[in-house]
């Protein structure tokens, strides 16, 4: 196993107000990590830390053992390819435009696209599952479409690491599906994977490895049935859940009680 | 040809003259078009014009105490005044920490304000004046052709082209950044630094082309929309297109602003006039 990321006593802080507090974390390759935590927790730091966009005020990042701050730019993105929370397309571009601009970590500036450039596409848009509206203007589909694209343009970074930014927040219940399983599909493949996700039980049923933060430090890390109960979730959230077993597969998923007032009212 | 000439049988120094009209023409145009459609890209908003950034509102300053100090307006306090308020643009957007673009907007129509305050107090101090003020805001290639300011356009040309073509190289970044900055740099894009060199390279020609032909209005702004409605989104495309219509266009314009009427009309006047029906023709289809 290679360490694909390694966090050592890493912090930042936006304007003075500490966000990530001396993190360690290591990363495997192959890995599918989901990073869950109430809002303000860091999350969306720590992923853009990961990917460089963000450089840390304190300690050091390594992509496979090598010093993220010593790597310019186009070099983390042929390693790591991002999907940012969320993505408006001001320019109407068709989606086949939009995924040839996950080759441009490769490209100089008059540079066409190569064979090999293409074949990375044309694997992306498949394995997204984007063929039928390759051709289609990106505004022109529905968010949980869109996303798909968006993902197939990281995948046509070709990247060794993927980082998604709540990749199914705004999407219906059939498209948070087929992302996750596309994503689950991708890590078997080898794909290591880390996405910020808020719905705990979509996490937990993916995901081999939670890392929960809270205020900017790691609270709990493990596997859903080791961090996934009761005690844990009131301290970090401060809300009272009921955890239950998913009939399917015994992993723990979260149930939302009301209160006994209301619940008496609704019978 | 020969309407943008003139009528033929002429001595050999008005058609020289009225070559260095067209030639001004078809490059302040192209420069104007181009550098708003890098900038529109750049900030992913569609209202940015090559003036947003102060450059240009600097060069009318600068170019209206020339006028006030010497009585006409003068190219090289223009472009000082475009420098120095690029400058202060700069220094005001760097102020805190943060994204450098996200500030330079704001810096910039900041230091657009005061500018036009301080040439409106220069207007109403200047009498016989105000008319050549007036032809600076809104625009005239009208330039007497003299030594200087021939070895001036010239300067003019060589430098834009110059610039055009380095800031060519970043249209696969521009393609980009209209899906966000997060979405650039997740790419591998240094969005402090593409900022930092589009912010100065753009100042530098927009001041140096409004301190020699004026604040020329609406070409930067419209012509890299229509660019865009004819030739796509794609900034490979669009942004050279911009330029040659953004030229033929303000020629186009200039020759009007001739004939129209017994005056000459600025020709930032005519650019609006004839633009905006063809804008909303183009938009409708």
């Amino acid at each position: 196993m290679k360490k694909a990321i390694e966090l050592k006593e890493v912090g930042f802080a936006y304007n003075k107000k500490d966000v990530i507090k001396e993190l360690n974390l290591t990363c495997q390759e192959g890995e599918f990590i989901g990073v869950i935590g109430p809002n303000g927790a860091g999350k969306s730091t720590l992923l853009k830390l990961l990917c460089g966009i963000l450089k840390p005020r304190k300690g050091k990042i390594f992509l496979y053992e090598k010093d993220i701050g010593d790597m310019g730019h186009r070099e983390i993105a042929r390693l790591i390819g991002f999907v940012p929370q969320e993505t408006h397309f001001t320019l109407n571009f068709p989606v086949e435009d939009v995924v040839s601009m996950g080759r441009f970590p490769y490209l100089n500036p008059f540079q066409r696209l190569s064979r090999q450039d293409r074949e990375a596409i044309e694997k992306a848009i498949n394995q997204a599952t984007i063929t039928e509206y390759r051709n289609r203007p990106v505004n022109s589909l529905s968010s949980g479409e869109r996303q798909r694209v968006v993902i197939a343009r990281a995948l046509a970074q070709q990247p060794k690491i993927l980082l998604l930014d709540e990749p199914t927040s705004h999407l219906d219940l059939h498209h948070q599906y087929r992302i996750m399983e596309l994503l689950d599909d991708l890590n078997k493949k080898g794909m290591t994977i880390i996405i910020v996700n808020h719905d705990l039980n979509l996490a937990s049923l993916f995901c081999g490895r939670l890392v929960l933060l809270n205020k900017g430090t790691i609270w709990a890390t493990g596997s859903a049935r080791e961090i996934i109960n009761t005690r844990t979730l009131r301290e970090v959230y401060k809300t009272t859940v009921q955890v239950i077993e998913h009939p399917q597969t015994g992993i723990p998923q979260i149930i939302i009680p009301r209160k006994e007032q209301t619940y008496e009212t609704d019978k | 040809m020969a309407l943008l000439i003139g009528p033929a049988k002429i001595d050999g120094q008005i058609i020289q003259l009225r070559i260095s009209r067209v030639v001004l023409g078809i490059f302040a145009g192209g420069i104007l078009a181009f550098c708003g459609g890098i900038l529109q890209g750049l900030f992913g908003n569609p209202l940015v014009e090559p003036y947003t950034l102060g450059s240009a509102s600097g060069a009318a300053l600068g170019g209206s105490i020339g006028v006030l100090i010497f009585g006409s307006v003068n190219p090289f306090l223009a472009f000082l005044g475009a420098l120095g308020v690029g400058f202060f643009v700069y220094t005001i957007a760097r102020l805190e920490g943060g994204l450098f673009r996200d500030r330079l907007i704001l810096a910039g129509v900041v230091m657009s304000f005061l500018c036009s305050s301080l040439v409106m107090i220069i207007m109403v101090m200047g009498g016989k004046e105000l008319y050549e003020i007036l032809y600076l805001l809104m625009g005239y290639l009208g330039i007497i052709i003299n030594a200087t300011n021939r070895i001036l356009i010239i300067l003019l040309i060589l430098i834009s082209l110059i610039i055009v073509i380095f800031l060519y190289r970043f249209h696969r970044e521009l393609d980009i950044i209209s899906q966000g900055i997060e979405t650039a740099a997740g790419l591998g894009i240094d969005i402090q630094k593409l900022s930092l060199i589009i912010f100065f390279s753009t100042s530098l020609i927009i001041g140096f082309t409004v301190s020699i032909v004026g604040a020329i209005g609406f070409v930067g702004l419209i012509i890299p929309h229509i660019s865009r409605l004819i030739f796509g989104p794609k900034h490979l495309y669009h942004l050279p297109a911009s330029f040659i219509l953004g030229g033929t266009f303000l020629l186009l314009a200039d020759t009007l602003s001739r004939i129209i009427t017994i005056y000459e009309l600025p020709v930032g006047v005519v650019t609006s006039l004839i633009g905006v029906p063809f804008f909303i023709y183009l938009y409708k289809k």
